[in-house]
């Protein structure tokens, strides 16, 4: 039974839709993740559903029941702050306690032990937030959000002011927490790598539009929009013309060059070979990583190395081709063999791209 | 009122936030804006009609264009000279490092809360024809005649006014000064500037909003100075403001008085205006990340810098530390000898003829009146406060800039309205400590509002947003959270409303009646009766009050800072 519902939610402010009918479900136990470049409206959600702001239009709902007009205090979600909104003036012990004075029923000696025991700041009690650092900020306020016992658990780019091995340990906590409690999560993020890592699902957002829901791996490997083609991951991109459609294969001119693409995994979802004839202007995506550094069938062209760059297991090996540069990621122990201005061939298979119709 | 939030209440904090507004807008109206108006309009009748007949009079008349010119010329020179002085006092206090230099750097605020007539006492006993400097120099080479003839003079009115102001100008650069981010002057040396081209090219265009909102605050400040001119300044020299009370209060011609607060607020004006311009500029300063080298001050190394810098050091504690320990000094000496005499004589019950009642009375009006003051001035500065912080209206800039002009307008000019405005029906506020007391409240909640301001822009909105997520209601999250860390400001606000107050005395001398006088009003009378002792007790306590309200002010601020700095 699907608990959180967001239906058609719309805000504007003054005259700038910030959310244009934003529809999407969070069931029981799930971490949702709202994937955006900033000013996407990827925060706005995340306030409307804690209360925060009034929408202009459309519902949402938890357990069938819609939560509107309730005051933020009345609705038992959970917030993380991106800057954490710590009580300056109150200890670690008292912000944590601060919103279970208000639940009877629970004891509050009782959960801000627990709490501190679940973020591993056990003896930090008296610390004030100044006196801790920002990771230990983060979790207070992940502790003090918790402390209540919401139904919902809402994170707004919690950590985003972190350095980055940092991130990937409290990033790693969070998801160990949430499901621990299977605890229902909206968690807002422009990091795709920590959308990528941490979501059941994934809400990809831009301009106050959803653009694709999916898990992890259906969003990077399968973008339904050129948007999220070229958000998520790291990909070529062509336009083109088709030319012919047969056996499954589609052929696109760009310039003059034919490249092939099987049309199963090349077109969006809903769409088949029937809605796109010989004429149509597309875009054509092809993934880094899928891109190689030899000879392969008809996708081939001809380039010259023109830098690269070491990534560990990988590398980056930047390309001039008849198309501008390329990017392709190989492997380092293929790209050592070869030097900056070497001439190679590079290509991809009909599998690995994606089209995208160009209206 | 508050920007973000829950969305059930959202409508009904937005009522009641706009109805405590029209409640304050009413209030000002009643008590500042209608009875300016008419002060205005005043001096823009004759016989009931408008006209300009007595503007024409002042600005033909030979009389009031010197006094015009002459608030003028002194204020120039004192801003120059509260430039001089103060400039090298920002250098000091950014580029060295000594001990006691924090402490220095707070004491720079003091001035501002000083009361002018003290200020003026001190120069006359320490820099007046019997003061200590004469004394010194009479006795040090066997004179028979006080060498230092500056009191009564522009001089005298000049240094004071320095006295007053050129700390303003040492704290205020220093503050920009030390926002420079030190990186901008490494990135101009490692482009290959000198050390001169880097000061002109780039420090003092940075600074330059600084150097010039500071100038221009200096300039309104020695415009509208009334207690020092008045004290200090004898009988020729007047400014506009001795101009207007002498016209409101002895001739008791208020045509042509509100005519010259006419000209008096036009000029006003037009100064606050570019200084409220020059401060904007501030804004792109204040960015340094990391802070700026210093060097010790005092090292075993002659040089003529250092010279400099000692004589410096020397002139300005001498210039400083003078006239307010003659106070102190004076007020526990009488005929030659220690004692306690003239504090005796402040807290006496009877009745004392120089100021018409017990010295005792004019304390207790004080603190009456103070009280009364600031129990206005910190609700309407406050609300004022949060409108500019939180309010999104269009036009709010211009609401704001109308609703703090009581600090583009003279204390004089104030007392006035009040006596004018509020004196008859229907409040018949005239002669009574009310009267007084307003209008204290319309010159403070200004400083209210410039208190508090940082410290609501300092709180972060999604604290309260924290507290109802996690089941406050509206007003929980505004008792646990918000007051408890604005609460340190308001109280710094209202300690400053009530130093303030107890020390003005402009305002006060225009609502006068026998009966009603304050401490500073008091300190004025036994002054003019050449009562030092006396005067010098009583300016004593005044100076213990600004202190007190200063370390208060100190504290309670860094408080307030340390709780948002997170």
């Amino acid at each position: 039974m699907p608990e959180l519902v967001v239906e058609n939610l719309t805000k504007s402010f003054g005259k700038v839709n910030a959310l244009y009918r934003i529809s999407f479900t969070l069931s029981q136990g799930e971490f949702l993740t709202l994937l955006g470049p900033s000013g996407c409206g990827k925060t706005t959600t995340l306030r409307l559903i804690a209360g925060f702001d009034r929408p202009n239009g459309g519902r949402i709902t938890i357990d069938g029941r819609s939560i509107l007009n309730d005051p933020p205090e009345d609705r038992q979600i959970g917030f993380v702050f991106q800057n954490y909104a710590l009580f300056p003036h109150m200890n670690v012990a008292r912000n944590i306690a601060y919103g279970t004075r208000f639940n009877r029923g629970i004891p509050t000696k009782r959960r801000v032990r627990e709490l501190l025991d679940l973020v591993d700041l056990r003896g930090f009690e008296r610390r004030t937030p100044a006196e801790l650092s920002s990771g230990q900020q983060q979790r207070v306020a992940l502790a003090r959000a918790l402390a209540p016992r919401p139904r919902l658990l809402l994170l707004d780019e919690p950590l985003s002011a972190l350095d980055a091995s940092l991130r990937e340990s409290l990033r790693m906590q969070i998801r160990n927490i949430q499901q621990e409690l299977t605890l229902s999560t909206v968690y807002v993020t422009h990091d795709q790598a920590e959308a990528l890592s941490l979501a059941d699902r994934i809400v990809v957002m831009q301009s106050g539009v959803i653009q694709q829901i999916g898990t992890p791996q259906k969003v990077y490997e399968h973008p339904q929009t050129e948007f999220v083609a070229s958000f998520i991951g790291r990909a070529n991109r062509f336009s083109g013309t088709v030319t012919v459609i047969k056996h499954g294969l589609i052929s696109v001119k760009v310039g003059e060059f034919l490249f092939f693409v099987t049309s199963e995994a090349g077109l969006p979802d809903g769409l088949d070979t029937s809605q796109i004839t010989p004429g149509d202007h597309v875009s054509l995506f092809v993934k880094e990583e899928h891109m190689q550094l030899r000879e392969g069938g008809q996708n081939t062209i001809s380039a010259q190395v023109a830098s690269r760059q070491y990534r560990g297991e990988t590398s980056i090996v930047h390309l001039k081709t008849q198309f501008g540069l390329l990017r392709a990621r190989v492997d380092t122990h293929q790209a050592e063999t070869i030097t900056s201005g070497s001439k190679v061939k590079l290509s991809f298979s009909p599998g690995a791209g994606l089209l995208f119709p160009v209206s | 009122m508050a920007a973000r939030l829950g969305a059930g209440d959202r409508g009904q904090v937005k009522r009641g936030g706009f109805i405590l507004f029209v409640g304050l807008l009413a209030f000002l109206g009643l008590v500042f804006y209608h009875p300016l108006f008419r002060v205005l309009q005043r001096g823009l009748t004759e016989g009931g009609k408008w006209s300009f007949s007595p503007l024409g009079t002042i600005l033909t008349d030979g009389y009031y264009l010197h006094i015009i010119v002459f608030s003028l010329k002194q204020a120039i020179m004192s801003t120059l000279l509260s430039l001089g002085i103060g400039l090298p006092g920002a250098y000091l206090l950014t580029r060295y490092s000594f001990p006691g230099k924090t402490a220095i750097r707070s004491l720079t605020v003091i001035p501002f809360v000083l009361p002018a007539i003290v200020v003026a006492l001190g120069f006359i006993l320490f820099f007046g024809n019997s003061g200590w400097v004469n004394q010194w120099l009479m006795s040090l080479f066997h004179l028979s005649n006080p060498p230092l003839h500056i009191l009564y003079s522009l001089t005298g009115i000049v240094l004071a006014h320095v006295f007053y102001n050129a700390p303003i100008v040492t704290r205020v650069v220093n503050a920009a000064w030390e926002g420079i981010d030190p990186e901008i002057d490494e990135a101009a040396s490692s482009l290959g500037a000198g050390g001169i081209r880097r000061f002109v090219g780039i420090t003092l265009p940075l600074l330059s909003p600084a150097l010039l909102s500071s100038a221009a605050l200096v300039f309104i400040f020695s415009f509208l100075s009334f207690p020092i001119v008045l004290t200090l300044g004898g009988a020729r020299y007047a400014t506009i403001e001795v101009g207007i009370y002498t016209l409101v209060r002895t001739l008791l011609d208020y045509r042509l008085g509100s005519a010259l607060i006419l000209v008096e607020t036009a000029l006003s004006l037009s100064f606050t205006y570019l200084y409220l311009k020059a401060e904007g500029g501030f804004a792109v300063l204040t960015q340094g990340s990391r802070r700026l080298v210093v060097y010790p001050l005092f090292v075993r190394k002659a040089s003529i810098g250092r010279v400099f810098i000692v004589v410096y050091i020397v002139i300005i504690s001498v210039f400083f530390l003078g006239p307010i320990s003659s106070v102190l000094v004076d007020s526990l000496r009488v005929a030659g000898r220690w004692s306690c005499e003239s504090y005796r004589q402040i807290f006496a019950l009877s009745y004392n003829p120089f100021l018409g009642v017990s010295p005792l009375r004019t304390v207790l009006n004080s603190l009456f009146i103070g009280g009364i003051a600031t129990a206005i001035s910190l609700p309407v500065g406050t609300l004022i406060a949060m409108f500019a912080v939180r309010s999104r209206l269009p036009g709010r800039r211009l609401i704001e800039a109308i609703l703090m002009a009581p600090l583009a307008v003279s204390s004089v000019a104030i007392g006035f309205a009040v006596l004018y405005g509020l004196g008859g029906a229907p409040l018949h506020l005239s002669g009574t400590l009310i009267a007084i007391a307003l209008a204290h409240a319309i010159l403070t909640y200004p400083f209210v509002v410039r208190v508090i301001r940082p410290v609501l822009e300092g709180l972060d909105p999604s604290l309260v947003e924290a507290a109802r997520s996690l089941g406050a209601s509206r007003n929980r999250a505004f008792f646990e959270v918000i007051l408890p860390l604005i609460g340190p400001g308001m109280l710094a606000a209202a300690v400053f409303a009530f130093a303030l107050s107890i020390g003005e005395m402009t305002a006060t001398i225009m609502l006068m009646r026998p009966g009603l006088g304050t401490m500073p009003v008091a300190v004025y009378s036994l002054l003019s009766a050449r009562q030092f002792g006396a005067a010098s007790a009583m300016g004593m306590i005044l100076i213990v009050v600004t202190a007190v309200a200063f370390l208060a002010i100190d504290r309670l601020g860094k408080r307030g800072t340390k709780c948002q700095s997170l």
